[in-house]
């Protein structure tokens, strides 16, 4: 993970049998597409879904998206025989459960890889928790495999189901499951995928205000990971996760005040009320490091967008 | 799908005569004998010649009948506990699985000499340490006679050497913990949300259908009630309401009709409905159906008696 740092803030998930978001999915700024195979595809579209990912990829990537894939939980195979192409960064597995699951998965694609001409190892895994048993299983799970690089989940849909609990009360119900990921994510340096619980008593998937206060929140409990439903929510959970100028600007003055206390062999200070040390000058140093990553993601994706323009005109 | 349906259990102390015989009256769905903690130790053995009578008194309206024996007593208490008419017993004070296991073997010998049929009988499992809320996935997965496991918090307090604040709720893990694991086995976890595990107490009973209903939204199946006045308020918590089940209903309807137009994704009412919410709306009817057949099944006992 020391030479990879994904900037993974947002990102759709869409059906990938629905032409017209797969179509504009180019434009919604994301630093993702979801391309779905599994919830949001009926049944009797499954095998239909798998053919179109080949295609898509382009299509989807044209605006410095990262493409991904979500398959279903019980047609690896068939799945990522039809999706394992050149441009593909990522296959999210939903209803992780099981170490033996992610092996699996591992090795299907490490063969596809080396079929298809794809660097060995490229192509990243999502284990999704989904359910108690994932939760119960979530360091093995993450551990299971060096594809899986952001581990978490343990809220929305299917895990309310699994626990028989309503999606929108006013307290955080996943609480417990969300803090196992975290901490299995963390143990094994991963970057967690959860999030601080921020209250959505309505069930809307397309409200930017509370998308952008769930990022900001996220952020700040030290998450970088988002992605959505609904076109609302992409600029809001950027501008969120991404550290505010200020923050830039403080993070430097820590680092300096930093160096002149090694300077004169101290190994801390306070000034205006904020304590200098060496823990918060390795916040600092994390904090910038985030910052330069998401500004040149959104340059990649302001020049691949530059460039369809062009191409178009 | 068979779903088991034990929303309250109220839990009534043998040796009081006055409240064993009017405890069908409540409406509960499982009366649960107590030897234990609500028998004081001079009565113990008085208290197990009353087991028999009080089983068919509990259960004459259709009540699940329990039996919460002392773990010191495990033989002699369920010895006395198992006639026709009991469910299952309560299991306190829970370390490990070999007490599970230690309990489940009285089980079968009780059941082979009384002509039950074998493995009838459930274990309701309470963990009551810090050493049971850290083996707990090995003590649920003790025996398949464990159908439901759920927390002692005013022991496990105890045990922690903790005061309990209604400010602060010291739980949060360890009932986490036990929502995951029973469910991640197929067990029903019970237990109430905070601060009613530790403060036992009366609450209006608007207050007491908001915390029974936060109860279920973390994962909770069933509470155990120390007071006949939480049980109305339980069964209804656990019990899908009318407007949720119109809610799912339609639901149901939207997204048929999204499939059969070539989408599993689809807005309604403000929210995404995809295959997950498709299939909670199916486990919200289902629900629905087994609380109302459990709740006609005790209502005929009552009309009959």
């Amino acid at each position: 993970m020391a030479d990879h740092l994904g900037v993974h803030r947002s990102g759709l998930t869409m059906p990938v049998v629905t032409p017209r978001f797969i179509d504009n999915a180019w434009r919604r700024g994301c630093d993702f597409i979801n391309m779905d195979l599994e919830d949001s595809v009926p049944q009797h579209l499954k095998g239909y879904a798998r053919t179109l990912i080949k295609g898509a990829i382009a299509n989807v990537t044209k605006g410095g998206a990262e493409a991904f894939t979500r398959i279903n939980h019980d047609l690896i195979l068939a799945d990522l025989e039809g999706i394992i192409w050149p441009g593909l960064s990522k296959v999210n597995y939903p209803k992780a459960e099981y170490a033996e699951e992610i092996q699996t998965l591992d090795r299907i694609i490490s063969r596809l890889e080396r079929e298809r001409g794809i660097r060995p190892g490229t192509v990243e895994i999502g284990a999704n928790i989904e359910t108690s048993v994932g939760v119960a299983n979530a360091y093995d799970i993450a551990a299971a495999s060096p594809r899986v690089r952001e581990f978490g989940g343990a809220g929305g849909y299917d895990m309310s189901r699994d626990l028989g609990v309503e999606m929108f009360v006013g307290f955080d119900q996943f609480v417990y499951g969300k803090g196992e990921v975290e901490l299995a994510a963390r143990a094994l340096g991963l970057e967690p995928h959860t999030a601080p619980f921020t209250a959505n008593t309505t069930g809307s998937v397309g409200d930017p205000d509370r998308a952008f206060r769930e990022a900001e929140a996220a952020r700040k409990c030290g998450f970088r990971v988002g992605g959505g439903l609904h076109p609302n929510v992409v600029e809001p959970q950027i501008k969120g996760f991404t550290p505010t100028e200020e923050e830039v600007e403080e993070a430097h003055k820590v680092l300096d005040e930093y160096r002149e206390l090694e300077v004169f062999g101290k190994t801390w200070a306070e000034t205006d009320g904020q304590i200098i040390d060496r823990y918060e000058a390795a916040r600092a140093r994390k904090l910038l490091d985030w910052s330069a990553a998401c500004a040149v993601r959104d340059q990649e994706k302001a020049e691949a967008v530059a460039r369809v323009e062009q191409a178009g005109e | 799908m068979s779903i088991l349906i034990r929303r309250s259990n109220l839990m009534v102390p043998v040796t009081n005569a006055k409240f064993v015989k009017e405890a069908w009256r409540h409406g509960a769905d499982a009366i649960t004998l107590d030897l234990e903690d609500g028998v004081v130790p001079a009565l113990k053995v008085r208290a197990r010649d009353l087991v028999k009578d009080a089983v068919a008194a509990a259960g004459k309206c259709a009540a699940e009948v329990f039996v919460r024996v002392n773990k010191e007593f495990l033989a002699a208490d369920i010895d006395a506990s198992v006639w026709p008419g009991l469910s299952g017993i309560m299991l306190p004070k829970v370390e490990s699985p070999e007490d599970v296991i230690e309990a489940s073997e009285v089980l079968n010998s009780a059941e082979r000499n009384r002509g039950i049929e074998p493995g009838k009988l459930h274990l309701i499992v309470l963990l009551e340490s810090a050493r049971a809320v850290f083996r707990m996935r090995e003590i649920i997965a003790a025996s398949d006679r464990v159908s439901q496991v759920g927390l002692d918090e005013s022991d496990l307090a105890a045990s922690l050497r903790i005061s309990s604040l209604a400010e602060h709720d010291p739980f949060v893990y360890a009932r986490g913990r036990v929502c995951i694991e029973a469910t991640a086995a197929g067990v029903q976890p019970i237990g109430v949300a905070h601060p009613l595990g530790t403060l036992p107490r009366l609450l209006p009973e608007e207050d007491m259908l908001k915390t029974a209903t936060d109860s279920k939204n973390l994962g909770f199946k069933g509470i155990i009630c120390p007071h006949p006045s939480w049980i109305s308020s339980v069964n209804t918590a656990f019990t899908p309401t009318e407007s949720e089940v119109d809610f799912y209903t339609q639901v149901r309807e939207v997204f048929a009709q999204a499939i059969a137009a070539g989408t599993a994704a689809v807005p309604f009412a403000g929210r995404m409905i995809d295959v997950p919410v498709d299939e909670w709306a199916k486990v919200v009817m289902a629900t629905s159906t087994a609380c109302r057949l459990r709740d006609a099944e005790k209502q005929a006992a009552r009309d009959a008696a």
